[in-house]
């Protein structure tokens, strides 16, 4: 029971006018199932973006789960988006690594609007596995904000999504391992290692695949046993190359495999510039759908050209998510934002389900009039 | 094959070994320490460039292929005389951005810049704008590099822009943002001269700067 949640409920259950003839939940998972649709879901990754728009600070939601969930819910009941994001950051991925007097030095609050910054936790690869080995991480679980913070919000916003009757989804996301992996050493030098000490690397990834596997347990009792159907799984790997894949790519394939058998919607989070080799072997996956981003440098394509190969590649397999770039979002017109929205929408529905959804987290600094236009163009949308 | 582009092609295969070897013969076979890195290093770089370019590698191999060049260029640098070292294309200071630690896009750039014959200054990562200010008015550089590997980070663009404007500095340099998450148009709107995602791209951007300064006779 929360307080925060039974305000909100109180005020929207039964009073929200209908948008189109489905609900957001029924949009989203006709997207998922690849299911005829009233118009294109929009579902944004509006993770810290919200925060700010609900009027918070940063700081001021760091250690107060209550005002986190009172500005997803208020910006959702606002915007009426066909999903909530919970609100997620940096600590909660990797707090429970590190002992609590060292936490300050780790995390760096860059401002009010910005994101949480972090120095990475091992410099070698020993220091990293030697992390793993010695169990650090259920060491200083307890009291870091994986469970201070992230446990509190994530089952408020649930509880909301329960009282109201599933009207919306929560999306509850997890970082896949070889996102934690390069996490704890940063990316650049995980990829480094893949060709310098590939060996090495391929037991460190175990390690973190074993964690990872565990921390599934954990979701499939808190989040699916709190009614979270819809779930993001984060991948790492995004600077990988051919070879990276084939040689490490294994450890987020078991990672999916056994989120598949719990959550029935499930899909995969992969920013950047996609590798075509990376959009391949996502079709193979037991995944619903692909929330992708950039085409790779290499290939010469325009966005909806972009948008139309991957259309293609998901077709009768996997429901479409993407549009506008993040980038567009934050420093684009919202003429621009519409454009693309519509060249996302027009290039992916002959071929398969689209979700209007960037490729990454919506920038704090991203201007409200950008979020609306993104929203109205796939709302103008008739399927 | 000659050593030099034995050399190349060592940096190009990711053999660090062979590289370090090579060096070392080239300079006891009395090759000049400036022409090793212009013809056997930064060749080599370039090359990196092409087949990062064509899809052929990644930024794995990138990444790799940079840390040879760098482990290269400190043995080299101390050999080469002042008066055999080339005519640089200009000179750069380049850090990340304040709030941002990522070093994988600068740590790409600085080599690939200095291939491309450009003396490049590196402030390092997370600098804050009074250290720009300072680094232009030591170096007195023709061009700024500001990296940004994230959206929100890409937007401290403006501030700094903003402190090199305050100290009377901005007529001197050019300012070229560089990172995944720039935009070239988001860029000038934030007050800096140019944007680009891909150091080799980047290279002929800086070319274009380097020429504007040159009209305005600004050049260093």
């Amino acid at each position: 029971m929360s307080e925060v949640v039974d305000r909100w409920v109180e005020r929207l259950k039964g009073k929200l006018p209908p948008i189109g003839t489905m609900t957001h939940w029924e949009r989203m998972a006709a997207a998922f199932d690849l299911k005829p649709m009233d118009m294109p879901a929009v579902a944004p990754e509006l993770d810290y973006w919200q925060i700010t728009y609900a009027g918070y600070s940063h700081q001021e939601i760091y250690n107060d789960a209550d005002k986190c969930t009172d500005a997803c819910i208020r910006t959702w009941a606002d915007l009426r988006t066909d999903a909530i994001w919970m609100y997620i950051d940096i600590s909660h991925q990797i707090e429970n690594f590190i002992p609590a007097e060292a936490r300050p030095k780790y995390f760096v609050h860059r401002g009010s609007k910005d994101y949480l910054l972090f120095k990475p936790l091992a410099k070698t690869l020993d220091e990293a596995i030697a992390l793993y080995e010695n169990r650090t991480f259920e060491k200083y679980l307890g009291d870091s904000r994986a469970v201070t913070h992230y446990h509190p919000h994530m089952l408020q916003l649930l509880e909301f999504q329960e009282k109201m009757d599933r009207v919306v989804p929560v999306i509850v996301g997890a970082a896949s391992p070889s996102n934690y992996a390069e996490t704890i050493v940063e990316v650049q030098q995980f990829v480094r290692w893949t060709i310098t000490q590939p060996r090495k690397l391929k037991h460190y990834l175990d390690l973190a695949l074993e964690e990872r596997l565990k921390a599934l347990d954990y979701y499939a009792d808190a989040a699916y046993g709190n009614g979270c159907r819809f779930f993001g799984l984060f991948g790492g790997a995004r600077t990988w190359g051919p070879r990276q894949l084939r040689e490490f790519g294994y450890a987020d394939q078991k990672y999916v495999e056994k989120a598949a058998k719990i959550f029935p919607y499930l899909f995969w989070h992969i920013c950047g510039h996609n590798l075509p080799e990376a959009m391949q072997d996502l079709t193979c996956w037991p995944l619903k759908a692909v929330q992708y981003d950039m085409p790779y440098y290499s290939q010469k394509l325009s966005y909806r050209e972009w948008f139309e190969s991957v259309a293609r590649l998901f077709a009768g397999k996997r429901c479409a998510m993407n549009a506008p770039t993040t980038q567009l979002a934050c420093h684009g017109t919202p003429g621009e934002v519409r454009a693309m929205v519509r060249d996302f929408v027009d290039a992916t529905t002959p071929h398969t389900t689209a979700v209007v959804m960037p490729g990454c987290e919506i920038d704090a600094f991203t201007p409200v009039e950008n979020v609306k236009a993104m929203i109205e163009a796939a709302r103008e949308r008739r399927l | 094959m000659d050593k030099l582009a034995e050399l190349s092609e060592a940096l190009l295969q990711l053999d660090g070994e062979g590289a370090a070897r090579l060096i070392g013969e080239s300079l006891e076979a009395g090759i000049p320490a400036a022409r090793i890195l212009s013809e056997g290093l930064s060749s080599g770089m370039r090359k990196v460039g092409e087949q990062f370019r064509e899809g052929v590698i990644y930024m794995p191999e990138v990444l790799v292929a940079c840390d040879i060049y760098y482990s290269g260029l400190e043995k080299l640098r101390p050999l080469i005389q002042p008066g055999e070292n080339r005519q640089a294309r200009g000179r750069m200071i380049l850090g990340t951005i304040h709030g941002d630690i990522h070093t994988v896009g600068k740590d790409v750039a600085v080599p690939v810049f200095e291939a491309a014959g450009y003396d490049v200054i590196d402030l390092g990562v997370d600098v804050a704008d009074e250290k720009i200010v300072e680094a232009i008015r030591e170096h007195r550089p023709d061009l700024v590099g500001l990296g940004t590997y994230m959206t929100s980070t890409f937007m401290h663009t403006r501030e700094t822009v903003k402190a090199i404007e305050a100290a009377g500095l901005r007529g001197q340099v050019k300012i070229i943002c560089g990172g995944p998450s720039v935009d070239a148009g988001a860029a000038k709107r934030m007050g800096a001269d140019d944007a680009s995602d891909d150091a080799w791209e980047a290279v002929g951007k800086l070319d274009r700067l380097m020429d504007e300064l040159k009209a305005q006779g600004r050049t260093v």
